[in-house]
């Protein structure tokens, strides 16, 4: 695996490098041809001017007063910069030490040898004479040479000391790279060897890397709770399992040794409600788990609370009623909130059925939706006997029962079913004393104006 | 009805069978899913499915047959109780979906639920020998010609029962038509609902068309 990093980080090092490498030849290309264009364009502008003057001269003073010129400019400037030659009709070389055949009227390149081994190159102008003959005016272009040979060198340089640097850079990027990664491959490998407790390392840079190591561990956190869960169910199921299945075991034993007839069927049928329960009791412990574990939220759609919470407490009514209690609601319109409708009619009717278990005759019990601070708030409250301080904070754990009501029906999972639906809808519960009574609520997140 | 029984757990297909048969059905046991597919072209009232099967898994075998334009209903049957599964059983095209371990009294009330000729499209349906008439579209229900006044929750429960007519609805199976509750909860409303349902419709009758069937659920009769 480091393997693989390194020649990521070399590959994208390395097509830098050589994207520069190349933008720096394609400069030097565009400098060197502008500039050796530049200088080409002197160099002509320099024999135009000096062709034009010469030809001043010999419009003014005639032939004799141009060759003249031309001698003395030799004299005076010495051969190297420009050459001259003039010629009569018959192609007589009348003046100029330029060595070179006569080329034909206007630009051109001649061989022009001002040294007998050297074969340099010159640009020439040439002028027909009005009377006859012919001027011509050159220039040496060994600077310009001179000059390209200078850029070319100069940007070969350049393209190498990038290839170079570029080289190197992959090198150092490549290695702190594969040290950052490999330091999370480590965590890693530690945490699979079973050191789960291990987090990736974070640095204080708050670079990319250390975001990736902060939701890894976030991940793993993640990961952490839902094994912790996974732990909690299976010795919770354990535990509360001894009981039933002890009894169903009786029962059927019961069933066994007693004669055909109603005793032994009435034992089996004790069996199966035992059975019952139990397979009660996994449903709604998987149910919770299943709802802890959050897969559900990914078919989320919008539900009307409003209707729903109608629903539901209508449903209940009359139950409520011959149980000698009464069920009075108060439902705000049109709330809406992002969820399993499913699940929320569930937790409601855990909610009310709990009302009903825990109180006593002549309990009234409201069911109400309405928005608190922005947010949908589904309160169930009854003014029945409360339960104490202490005891609301352990009512949320799994099989956590009131001491009082041990007896009665039930195992105790409905309030952390609702307490997991909550979670899941990243709604708050909350449990308060109603004075008297318990008020149970359920606060939902603060929807942007979802008041349809 | 002529029922096709696609189940790999012989012990479990074994006691399905008998109960089925019992009662009059006739059934077909395949225990992989590529058998299944081979017969399941049309020829069955109601497929009983279970959805882990060996060669081919009943999810498979299901969209397999929906495909293939079978509108055969389809009762599905598992061991896996989440909510996303029974979610993913009936968009995969199954008519319903029950978790093991189930009452026997269950699955053969669904069935019959499933198998049963259309009367959803009627607009009256009657009951114990036509003197109780419900209008569906009206939302009225009478008995001997006097209207009986309902709250809406119980004319629906009567309206299930009907519907079904001479065949048990469970709990259960109420739960999920008339209340919309995916749940059992601890309360027993349905009980609740059906004593009230019993009393106005009863007021001054002797007899009571809706029958409790013990350890099952629910029925009314076509007569009396």
């Amino acid at each position: 695996m480091p393997r693989r990093a390194v020649s990521t980080a070399y590959r994208i090092a390395g097509f830098f490098s050589i994207s520069f490498a190349v933008a720096t030849i394609l400069l030097g290309t565009a400098v060197y041809l502008v500039s050796h264009d530049a200088l080409q364009n002197q160099l002509d502008e320099r024999i135009e001017s000096e062709m034009a003057s010469l030809l001043r001269i010999y419009k003014a003073g005639g032939q004799s007063r141009l060759v003249e010129a031309v001698v003395a400019r030799e004299e005076i400037r010495g051969a190297r910069n420009l050459g001259y030659v003039v010629t009569d009709t018959s192609r007589r070389r009348l003046a100029g030490r330029l060595n070179t055949e006569i080329p034909p009227p206007g630009w051109s390149k001649i061989p022009f040898r001002d040294r007998p081994e050297s074969d340099d190159y010159a640009r020439a102008l040439s002028v027909g004479l009005n009377q006859g003959g012919s001027l011509i005016v050159a220039a040496d272009g060994e600077p310009i040479e001179q000059i390209d040979e200078t850029m070319i060198s100069l940007f070969a340089a350049a393209f190498g000391l990038m290839l170079l640097v570029g080289i190197a850079g992959s090198y150092i990027l490549g290695s702190f790279i594969r040290g950052r990664l490999d330091q999370l491959n480590r965590a890693a490998e530690d945490i699979i060897e079973g050191d789960l407790g291990r987090r990736m390392p974070i640095r204080s840079g708050g670079d990319e890397f250390d975001r990736l190591s902060t939701t890894l561990n976030r991940m793993l956190d993640r990961i952490g709770t839902l094994m912790n869960n996974l732990r909690q169910v299976s010795s919770d199921i354990a535990h509360d399992l001894r009981t039933p299945l002890s009894h169903i075991h009786q029962q059927l034993e019961t069933a066994l040794v007693s004669p055909p007839g109603e005793r032994d069927r009435a034992a089996v049928a004790r069996a199966i409600a035992s059975l019952d329960e139990v397979l009660k009791l996994f449903e709604a412990t998987l149910r919770i788990a299943e709802v802890e574990g959050g897969a559900l939220r990914r078919s989320f759609k919008d539900v009307d609370l409003s209707k729903l919470v109608a629903g539901v407490a209508e449903g209940f009514a009359p139950a409520v009623e011959d149980g000698g209690r009464s069920l009075s609601n108060a439902i705000k319109p049109n709330i809406v909130v992002k969820g399993d409708r499913d699940l929320l009619a569930q937790a409601l009717a855990n909610l009310i059925d709990n009302a009903l278990l825990h109180t006593p005759a002549g309990t009234t019990v409201w069911v109400e939706l309405a928005r608190h601070n922005g947010g949908p708030t589904l309160s169930v409250v009854d003014n029945g006997l409360g339960v104490p301080d202490e005891e609301r904070t352990r009512l949320l754990q799994r099989f956590t029962r009131l001491e009082r009501s041990r007896s009665s029906r039930g195992h105790g999972l409905g309030l952390s079913l609702v307490a997991a639906i909550a979670a899941t809808h990243d709604a708050e519960l909350t449990l308060d004393d109603a004075n008297p009574g318990l008020a149970v609520r359920l606060a939902f997140p603060i929807t942007g104006g979802a008041d349809r | 009805m002529k029922l096709l029984l696609v189940e790999d757990d012989d012990e479990t297909a074994a006691y399905l069978e008998r109960g089925l048969i019992e009662l009059g059905h006739s059934v077909d046991r395949m225990s992989n899913g590529r058998d299944a597919l081979q017969v399941s072209q049309g020829r069955y009232d109601v497929i009983v499915l279970d959805r882990m099967l060996p060669e081919v898994d009943g999810l498979t075998v299901l969209n397999a047959i929906r495909t293939a334009h079978v509108t055969t209903p389809v009762l599905m049957l598992t061991a896996l109780g989440s909510i996303e599964d029974r979610v993913e059983g009936l968009e995969a095209g199954a008519d319903d979906y029950l978790a093991k371990p189930f009452s026997f009294a269950e699955l053969i009330a669904r069935v019959n639920a499933l198998g049963r000729r259309s009367t959803v499209q009627e607009q009256q349906l009657l009951a114990a020998g036509g003197r109780i008439c419900l209008d569906r579209i009206k939302r009225e229900v009478s008995r001997d010609g006097q209207r009986v006044s309902l709250q809406p929750r119980e004319l629906r429960l009567l309206e299930e029962l009907m519907l079904n007519i001479d065949r048990v609805v469970t709990r259960t199976m109420l739960l999920e038509s008339v209340w919309d509750f995916h749940f059992d909860p601890k309360t027993n409303i349905v009980e609740t609902h059906v004593s009230r349902l019993r009393s106005k419709l009863n007021a001054g009758y002797s007899d009571d068309p809706i029958e409790t069937v013990r350890g099952a659920g629910y029925r009314i009769n076509s007569f009396a």
